[in-house]
Order: C-alpha cells, then sequence, then structure tokens
C-alpha cells in the first residue's frame, strides 16, 4: 500500500483525516438507512444482506439511483429471499417501497426483524471465538466494510470503519425468514399491479411510480422492487417483447436517474424461462447497473456441496453466485475490484443470507485418510511417554 | 500509485487524430464498457484549447478548434459531467462557450414525465413531423440561423415545456421518441441535427466538430421491426448524422448473444432483436474506418487488468496513406478514474 506513509501508526485517531474526505458528499446525515460509500462517498443504502452490500464493488451497499438485476437458474427462489430483505430492509429503514406485479400476501411474508446485521454477527462470533485461532487481533475487523472472508475490499482503514460504525448504527438489518415482520411502516408499502391490457402493462406501472416518486417529499427514499420479471403467470405474453420490456428498462433507468439520490431498484428474472444467451435479456443486463447470477446446486450434488464447507461447522453452499456487472464499477469501465471474477457461493439460512468465496473441498478421499490416522494411525502420547 | 495522464500515451494517436468524414467504431460487452474511452476522446477533442490559452497561443495560432456533440442513450448527463470532472473538463462551462453539446437520449426518450408531457392528441401517431411539435425548445439562447422556424409547432407547447422545468444547464435537448417507424427516427435525427447545426453556427474556418452517439444500438433493440425500424434504417440514420459531424464516434454493444445468435451455426432461433443487431455491428463496423473493441480478458479477471482493447482497421479505411497501426493493448481503469493502457507483458 505506497500510498499510505509508512512511518506513520496504524492509529484511528491519524486515518480519520482520511474520512471527512468520503463524508464531504451532499448526503442527508440525518436519513436513516443512507450512508455515504467508503469507497467515494456517494450515498449508499443496504441491500438488506450484509454479505451481498460487500460484495457491490466495495460501496458497502447499494449505490443510490442504481438498478440491480438478480438472475436465477432453475426453480428455486433464492433472489426471491435476497429481494424479500431487500423489501423488508426498506420497511425497517421506513423507506417508501413500491412493489410490482405481486399481490399484497407479498407484503405480508417479508421476514420478521431481529436486529441490527452487526448485533448478529456479533452474537456469532461470539459463539465461533474459541475456536477461531488469533493471528493479530488488531487487524480482524479490518477487511469488515467488504467483509466477506478473505476479500480485503478497498482500501478501507480501521479508523474510517469505526467512523461508519458510529454514524450509522444500523445500516443493515438481520431478518429471520421464519418470522413475519411486523412493523409500523409496513403498511406503507404500495403494491402496483399489473393491469392485464392489450397493450404493454409498463407504461401504467411507469406512471405510477413516476408520480409516486415526484409527490412524495424530497427526503423520501424509495425502493422499487420487482419480483420475477416477465415471468407468464404475472405478465401478459406481450410484455416480453423487446420493445416493451426494453423500453421500460430504459424508462425506469431515466426515472432513477432524475431522481438520482432517492430511488434504488432490485429486480429478479427467472433465466430458465429467458437464457442469458439471448438477446432479449443481455439487452436487459445491458440496461441494469448491477447483474448478478444465481446458479442453485443441483440436489443430485448434494454430496458434493456437503463437502464443499472447508471445515464442518460452516454449513455447505447451496449454489454458487456469478458477478457479472456491478454497479458504479463497470460503468466506469470495471476491472479493478477483487470481486470481479472470483468464483462465489451462497448459503440461504433461516437467519441470513451469506455469499463468501467458493472453495473447492479437500479430496474426497483424505478425509478417510485423516480419520484413519485420527484411529489408530498416530501414536497416542501415553505410547510416546518414556 | 503515480497518477495516470488523461489521455494514455498508447491511446492517444488513435483518439486525437480523426481524419474527415471517419467512423469510428467502439463495441463494448457487458463486463467491459466503453465509457471511459468515450471520455477520452472527449478529453482529446475539448482539452487541447486549455493548455494553449494557458500559454497565450490563442486559436489564431491552433487554427482548428475542436466541438463536440455528444449524444447519450444509456447515461444520463450527470453521469458524463462528474465522469469528466475527473479528467479536468468542465463540460458545462464548455457547453456555455458553444465548444461541447449533450444531447440527453435517456430522460425522456420513451415515457416523458408527467410535468413535461405534452397531451397525445396533440401528436398522432405516425405523423412525420409531429413529434417535433412535442418537443420543448431548451436550447441555450443564441444566434440559430441553420433553423428554419416550424411552422407546425402550436407555440403553447412550446411556451409550456419551457416552463415545466428550468432549463439544465448543460443540455442542449431532449431526445423524444413519438410515433412509428421513419418517421419517428427522422424526427430524432432533426433534434440531433438541429443541435449540430446549431454548434456550427459559431464555428470558424478550419474547426471540426466531433460527433459521438453513444450507444444507438438501444434505439433498435427497443424497437421492433414490426415498427417499422430494423437495421437498414438505423444504418441510413447513422449516415444522416455523420454527413455533419467532421468524424464520427460510435459505440455499440457486441456481446456474443447478440452478435453470434444470428449465425446460422448456433443452432438457435434467431430473434429479431439479434439478426437486426448483428446486421447493424457488422454493417457499421464494416463502414468505419477503425474499430476500438473493449473485452474482457479470455484468461478471467485479474487484479490489474480491466480488460483488452483492441485496434483495428475498418472497413471503411478511406485512404492508403492514412496509417492507422493496428494493436491490442490491456488497459486497467484505476479507482480515482485514471486510465493505464500497456501492451501485454508490460506495465
Amino acid at each position: 500500500m505506497s500510498f499510505r506513509k509508512r512511518n506513520i501508526g496504524l492509529s484511528p485517531g491519524v486515518d480519520r483525516n482520511a474520512v471527512p474526505n468520503a463524508t464531504a458528499q451532499p448526503v442527508p446525515e440525518s436519513t436513516p438507512g443512507i450512508r455515504p460509500s467508503p469507497d467515494d462517498g456517494r450515498p449508499t443504502t443496504s441491500t438488506g444482506t450484509r454479505s451481498l452490500d460487500n460484495l457491490l464493488a466495495g460501496h458497502a451497499g447499494l449505490p443510490m439511483g442504481k438498478l440491480l438485476l438478480i438472475e436465477e437458474n432453475g426453480t428455486t427462489d433464492f433472489a426471491g429471499a435476497l429481494l424479500r430483505y431487500y423489501a423488508a430492509e426498506g420497511v425497517v429503514q421506513e423507506q417508501k417501497v413500491h412493489v410490482i406485479g405481486v399481490p399484497e400476501q407479498w407484503g405480508r411474508s417479508l421476514p420478521g426483524l431481529i436486529g441490527s446485521a452487526e448485533s448478529l454477527d456479533e452474537k456469532r462470533s461470539d459463539r465461533r471465538k474459541d475456536d477461531r485461532m488469533k493471528i493479530a487481533w488488531r487487524y480482524e475487523r479490518l477487511g469488515e466494510f467488504g467483509a466477506v472472508a478473505g476479500s480485503r475490499g478497498a482500501p478501507t482503514t480501521p479508523g474510517e470503519q469505526d467512523a461508519a460504525a458510529k454514524e450509522a448504527p444500523a445500516f443493515c438489518h438481520a431478518f429471520d425468514l421464519t418470522k413475519r415482520l411486523t412493523h409500523p411502516s409496513i403498511t406503507n408499502m404500495s403494491f402496483i399491479p399489473i393491469v392485464p391490457s392489450k397493450d404493454s402493462p409498463f407504461p401504467a406501472i411507469l406512471k405510477r411510480l413516476e408520480t409516486a416518486i415526484t409527490s412524495s417529499a424530497a427526503d423520501t427514499i424509495h425502493r422499487i422492487v420487482i419480483p420475477s420479471l416477465l415471468n407468464p403467470t404475472m405478465y401478459p405474453p406481450d410484455a416480453c417483447q423487446p420493445a416493451n420490456v426494453l423500453q421500460f428498462f430504459h424508462a425506469l433507468k431515466a426515472l432513477m436517474s432524475a431522481h438520482t439520490t432517492r430511488v434504488t431498484a432490485m429486480i429478479t428474472m427467472p433465466l430458465s424461462l429467458y437464457p442469458r444467451s439471448s438477446g432479449l435479456v443481455r439487452w436487459i443486463e445491458l440496461l441494469s447497473d448491477g447483474v448478478l447470477e444465481l446458479c442453485p446446486f443441483p440436489h443430485s450434488a448434494d454430496a458434493m456441496a456437503t463437502s464443499g464447507a472447508a471445515t464442518s461447522q460452516e454449513e455447505p453452499p447451496q449454489g454458487m453466485l456469478k458477478t457479472h456487472r456491478l454497479p458504479v464499477l463497470h460503468e466506469r469501465g470495471g476491472g479493478s475490484d477483487q470481486n470481479v471474477g472470483q468464483d462465489w457461493a451462497f448459503i440461504l439460512s433461516r437467519r441470513r443470507f451469506e455469499i463468501k468465496p467458493f472453495s473447492l473441498p479437500p479430496a474426497e478421499g483424505d478425509t478417510e485418510a485423516q480419520d484413519a490416522s485420527a484411529a489408530g494411525g498416530m501414536p497416542k502420547k501415553s505410547d510416546l511417554d518414556f | 500509485m503515480p497518477s495516470q495522464p488523461p489521455l494514455p500515451p498508447l491511446l492517444a494517436p488513435y483518439v486525437s487524430t480523426l481524419p474527415d468524414s471517419s467512423l469510428t467504431l467502439i463495441s463494448s460487452i457487458l463486463g467491459a464498457t466503453s465509457n471511459w474511452l468515450v471520455l477520452r476522446f472527449l478529453y482529446a477533442a475539448l482539452s487541447s484549447a486549455s493548455p494553449n490559452a494557458a500559454f497565450g497561443l490563442d486559436e489564431l495560432q491552433n487554427g482548428a478548434k475542436k466541438k463536440v456533440v455528444l449524444v447519450s442513450f444509456m447515461r444520463s448527463y450527470d453521469f458524463w459531467k462528474t465522469e469528466a470532472k475527473r479528467l479536468g473538463l468542465d463540460l458545462t462551462r464548455l457547453a456555455d462557450k458553444k465548444q461541447f453539446a449533450f444531447v440527453d437520449g435517456l430522460s425522456e426518450l420513451f415515457y416523458a414525465p408527467a410535468a413535461t408531457a405534452t397531451p397525445a392528441s396533440v401528436s398522432p401517431a405516425g405523423m412525420g413531423s409531429s413529434p417535433r411539435t412535442t418537443l420543448p425548445m431548451r436550447s441555450p439562447p443564441g444566434a440559430v440561423p441553420g433553423r428554419s422556424p416550424q411552422p407546425v409547432r402550436p407555440t403553447a407547447t412550446a411556451v409550456r415545456g419551457n416552463l415545466a422545468k428550468p432549463a439544465e444547464s448543460g443540455i442542449a435537448k431532449k431526445l423524444h421518441f413519438t410515433g412509428r417507424g421513419l418517421a419517428s427516427l427522422d424526427a430524432l435525427e432533426a433534434d440531433i441535427s438541429s443541435v449540430i447545426e446549431q454548434q456550427k453556427s459559431s464555428m470558424e474556418d478550419g474547426d471540426e466538430l466531433l460527433l459521438i452517439i453513444d450507444q444507438p444500438d438501444l434505439l433498435l433493440a427497443a424497437t421492433s421491426p414490426s415498427m417499422g425500424i430494423g437495421a437498414t434504417e438505423m444504418a441510413e440514420w447513422i449516415t444522416g448524422l455523420q454527413q455533419r459531424a467532421h468524424a464520427t464516434v460510435l459505440t455499440l454493444a457486441t456481446d456474443a448473444p447478440l452478435i453470434h445468435n444470428a449465425s446460422t451455426m448456433s443452432g438457435q432461433l434467431a430473434t429479431p432483436i439479434e439478426t437486426e443487431h448483428a446486421a447493424l455491428a457488422i454493417g457499421l463496423a464494416h463502414r468505419a474506418r477503425s474499430v476500438m473493441q473493449l473485452r474482457t480478458l479470455d484468461t478471467g479477471a485479474a487484479k490489474d487488468v480491466s480488460g483488452v482493447l483492441r485496434i483495428s482497421r475498418g472497413g471503411g479505411m478511406i485512404t492508403e496513406e492514412d496509417n492507422l497501426e493496428e494493436r491490442e493493448a490491456l488497459y486497467f481503469i484505476q479507482r480515482d478514474g485514471g486510465v493505464k493502457v500497456f501492451g501485454r507483458g508490460e506495465s
């Protein structure tokens, strides 16, 4: 790290000099759920999934005005879980959540709030503290802004982290999928139905979004949630005409860039119906700011997946996650982030959606060999005792 | 980390000298976007005046002053402004000095916000001249001799358009897509050329106008052949604009699904969006003087390489003595926006 003077100690007091630079952006400090990006200071909001936040090119959140597209292969609904976290986070932060195309039932099935994501992490790390080897306590939280294990993302410094932790105590929350969210502002969600019509359903949706955003107070933050876009059970057949859906995406992009500090959007799409190798999907991706693809492991791969965990304490990954495009980073040219091009695995458990680097398990035979050696191969201490 | 010069030396000859009536095609893919390269073109064209002014050399000495018209279909003016600022270009100031004009093809192209939308009844779809009537005049005040008065325009519309939103500084015009088929393309062309003419009106002899169109292929993708817009129409549309400018730079998406699905080899049934896109991209590559292809590394991601830039001659090399050197280089976008362009094995 040649940009830092070497003879200056790593104390938070020194490093804090860098922070005002980052926070100088016109971010309304009082807005809950918004914090400046540690990378370039633009306002970001949480996706409701801490490890997804950390994946987004060093911004530790979804930059405002950006649209994240999550594609999923197969018939599972992991993307739907991510979307529910995103919507639930919006409800908890008292942002205005617009859900498109699904009945209000969807809003009642949002996962229940446990607490802030930090508190959950604390608990977990307490539990694991004993069996974790301490290398250097001082570096322990170093990667925390980009806290996915192994990625020591952007030039984050302890000073920045501390400042951020104080500034935004509850930027991201933890949710429990088995519980139901009860929050006073849950009634504030708006559901925009798809009106069956002969023409494209999208102009009507856009009109409602546009009036909702322009008519709201200037400090209201909006989240646009579109579950399972172009799913034929919800959308009329004409909707997937390129002219309709691409104009919708373009207009949505225009709407979001007009209110760039107040809107974020997350959209999921079933890839089994609309494969990535088609021109239409590629154009949808080109029009999105961030593109993630979820590839759940098939059930037959359970055996492989089980051993995919590096240790027995870790849960086995349930699928792979590919990052095709990340907000802001790729708009500017892309490439320099360490999160790009890595293999990611995801684990969805009751309380969290975790994204971490995927690593192949040790060779299958080894465990047997280890077991054998543990059982009888190694001489016991008593045997060695003279 | 030493800061990079705004224009990497390896890239400079390719972005700064563009012969007359040449077409440069920049092709990009999902993971390797072209915005940084467009910005380098902007920089090469617009920054040259300022250092000369600093040295006291006026335009008298350095005759060719360049002007740029940037038409962007995918990105907002804010994005270009902030990114250009990183290079030390103040687009708003340049727009005031009439060196730069931005044509906004994003914000109101397909869906005009209610505030500025004109009632649909005013412009029945399909009439050739109707889209022009819906356009709010947002051109900066100044001499506009090249423009003919339009008798069809209801004055109320124009006034309303102006009042609805305070003119955003720097945006010369917002494009609106209305109507169908050729008529709508013609209307877009008329709008863009009106901005070009406006820029030209303040030009002296020897000045050059660079036209940059960012992703016109969106128009093709987001319409359909049934609307009467196909690759041929788009290519003609581009030619029409090209005629008015000294040099033209185009960016196109050339992701594999958009190019290769169209061929019969792929075994897949190609959809119109794919065939038309491939036809447009390949047709333009044949007309272009040079093709600058951006792609990601074939071998996967790397920490210090963003992608590969391949510069090759297009089918439209004008003269023999035009010695464009073909080359392939790696590029790396730093976090501060600086770009390194280097050969393989160098750093």
